[in-house]
């Protein structure tokens, strides 16, 4: 906490006495000095009466361990992501990026942030600058950076476009130009450790400890191994796991132990696991019965899964709607027990909260009942559906569910085990554009920032 | 235009000039507002002063007009009509730069009964337009089907990255009926 306390506290009086001095004579200065004692004296004795002097110049650092229910925020109008407390709805900090989407990584062992930034030089024109800059994760202040080839691919996607390997020494960021491509940092040595040509295949996920893989457009997987040196060891494509014609999946997987869930539009589970180096697939299954497909009950949203680990549940967003609504949001989010390959609950979404300019319009909780839940009672029973484009999950032992329309900077939040509604939580934004549970293990303060 | 419309577009329109991913804005118009106020933005109907194609709908129908986004090529599109943002259907508004590379949809033309397909690019180097603001995804794909894929940014190369609205150019006759995906599979 101290290390970001360096205040120069001295430094407006200083000024202001040479800055006097200089301009009237010096019997004139000698009855502002007595004046202003005297003033200081009796602002002082005001001061001692009720507030103590505060110093000028603090700035917070983040606690460590972070809090289980934090969650990064993204908004690409404000081109952050902020960070929120689910539990008290306190707004804690954000980070900045560039244009996009930004989507950060977390290193579960290092207290550091990496994110992929892209800027231009004079904002919408000028030099492309591509960077993953490497933050602080108790100051948020960037310490490092690595200069990327001007590459990197833009897309609303809230996972995919970058990936750490599992030992954290590399990050991974997904090229496209349009030839794709992965570019490869070394975190460790703080350096761009080079290009690898990946044509057919696209979006990047951590699957091992040197190893990332890719989908590719015939509907294979692409293992990509590194070397000490961050150079390809070895590169292997599957067998077509799916169809890309028929029944492709989303790009918006999540990780399970050393396995990866993908989703078709259909519904259909894909589950790849890369336990033993080579990726096996397993048959996939279906989230939606064939009661519910009668019913035109459907997957879908911008970031429509979430798993929490520990309980092996898999949580997706579900509405009903007809073929390409892949992208829309949903109404309801289905829970699975992955292992058991069977849904084991429903939770009816409710609206997330209205915001403009990121301020909610929640009015009247210090009303007389009934009419202090006069905006949650419009919200739900008045207010249009909110389809829910984005759904995560905290992975610590009484999880929680956050659930965040596009275009509405409150998020709604649900016990993720009963699916009790919990609360709704304003995060400052404009929009949401990803959800990324906060990292609540190791995490210690470092030094403040490096970077100007 | 009554207080509360001139206060909703003024909204509308500053989301819009700030927003970095093509969509933004009028889903937000979409959800908060509903589709009801986007007739009252000041749009920039160019469109209208040119002459429909042989062969294209009725202008006065929404599949016949460019500046709906029912118009009949928007079928696959995921972001801002050009024509509603100082080009047309066909051209980039002034001063971007349309992209060489894209992606492509196939889109019934209602007046014919045929499948064409359309060529989506973006038009590049200033910020969102804001208007019309369409979200149709028919055959859209993950982004690891570029071709397909309209979450991709297009602006690429040369253009730089920054997004602004996007032209829909008939470039061929689809000799086979289009598929759908995601159906009861």
């Amino acid at each position: 906490m101290t290390s970001a306390k360096r205040i120069p506290q001295f430094r407006l009086m200083t000024r202001g006495g040479v800055s006097l001095h200089s301009r009237i004579g010096r019997s004139s200065a000698v009855l502002v000095v007595c004046g202003c004692a005297t003033l200081a004296l009796a602002a002082t004795r005001v001061a001692d009466a009720d507030v103590p002097i505060e110093r000028i110049g603090e700035v917070e650092v983040l606690p460590s361990p972070f809090g289980p229910h934090w969650m990064w925020v993204s908004d690409a109008l404000l081109e952050r992501i902020a960070l929120v407390d689910l539990d008290s709805g306190a707004f804690l900090g954000q980070i900045n990026a560039g244009y996009g989407v930004p989507v950060a990584l977390f290193s579960p062992d290092r207290a550091e942030i990496y994110l992929p930034e892209t800027h231009h030089s004079r904002r919408t024109r000028g030099i492309r600058t591509d960077v993953a800059t490497i933050y602080d994760a108790a100051s948020l202040s960037p310490v490092d950076e690595v200069i990327l080839p001007p590459k990197r691919a833009v897309n609303p996607l809230p996972v995919g476009n970058s990936a750490l390997s599992d030992d954290q020494r590399f990050l991974a960021v997904f090229n496209m130009t349009p030839a794709t491509s992965l570019g490869v940092v070394d975190l460790e040595e703080r350096r761009f450790a080079g290009e690898i040509p990946t044509p057919g295949c696209s979006l990047v996920y951590g699957v091992g400890d040197r190893r990332f893989a890719m989908l590719c457009g015939d509907g294979s997987l692409l293992s990509v191994t590194l070397d000490e040196a961050g150079r390809v060891r070895q590169s292997q494509r599957s067998a077509p796991f799916f169809d890309p014609e028929l029944d492709p999946v989303t790009e918006k997987g999540v990780r399970w132990g050393d396995s990866w869930i993908f989703v078709s539009f259909a519904g259909w589970a894909h589950v790849i696991d890369f336990s033993s180096g080579e990726p096996s697939f397993e048959s996939p299954w279906s989230l939606i019965s064939a009661e519910d497909r009668a019913r035109s009950w459907r997957i879908g949203g911008a970031q429509h899964l979430a798993l929490h680990e520990p309980t092996g549940r898999l949580y997706a967003a579900v509405h009903q709607g007809g073929p390409d609504t892949h992208k829309e949001g949903g109404t309801e989010v289905w829970v699975y027990d992955i292992a058991a390959r069977e849904r084991v609950g429903r939770i009816e979404l409710r609206n997330p909260g209205v915001t403009v300019m990121g301020m909610s319009l929640a009015f009247g909780r210090d009303w007389a009942w009934p009419f202090d839940g006069l905006y949650d009672f419009l919200l739900d029973h008045v207010a249009p559906a909110f389809p829910i484009e984005h759904i995560a999950v905290t992975q610590d032992e009484e999880p929680i569910l956050a659930t965040a329309s596009s275009f509405s900077a409150s998020l709604a939040v649900y016990d993720a085990l009963s699916g009790e509604f919990l609360r709704r939580v304003v995060t400052g934004n404009m929009t949401v554009q990803a959800l990324q549970p906060s990292p609540f293990r190791g995490l210690v303060a470092a030094g403040v920032g490096a970077l100007p | 235009m009554t207080a509360l419309d001139r206060w909703i577009s003024g909204v509308t329109r500053w989301l819009a000039q700030r927003t970095s991913r093509r969509g933004l804005v009028g889903t937000l118009g979409m959800l908060l507002i509903g589709g009801a106020a986007l007739p009252l933005l000041p749009v920039a109907r160019r469109a209208g002063a040119r002459e429909p194609a042989p062969d294209e709908p009725d202008r006065s129908t929404p599949e016949g007009d460019p500046t709906s986004c029912e118009y009949w090529r928007f079928c696959s599109i995921d972001g801002f009509a050009a024509s509603c943002c100082g080009g047309t259907a066909t051209s980039c508004p002034p001063g971007t730069q349309m992209s060489a590379v894209t992606w492509i949809g196939t889109c019934r033309n209602p007046a014919d009964g045929k499948d064409y397909i359309v060529s989506y690019n973006d038009c590049c180097g200033k910020g969102p337009c804001g208007n019309c603001f369409c979200h149709r995804n028919e055959g859209d794909k993950p982004v690891y089907s570029p071709q397909r894929s309209n979450d991709i940014g297009w602006c690429m190369g040369s253009a730089g990255v920054i997004y602004n609205s996007t032209v829909s150019i008939v470039i061929g006759v689809a000799t086979e009926q289009r598929g759908r995906t995601g159906g009861a599979a």
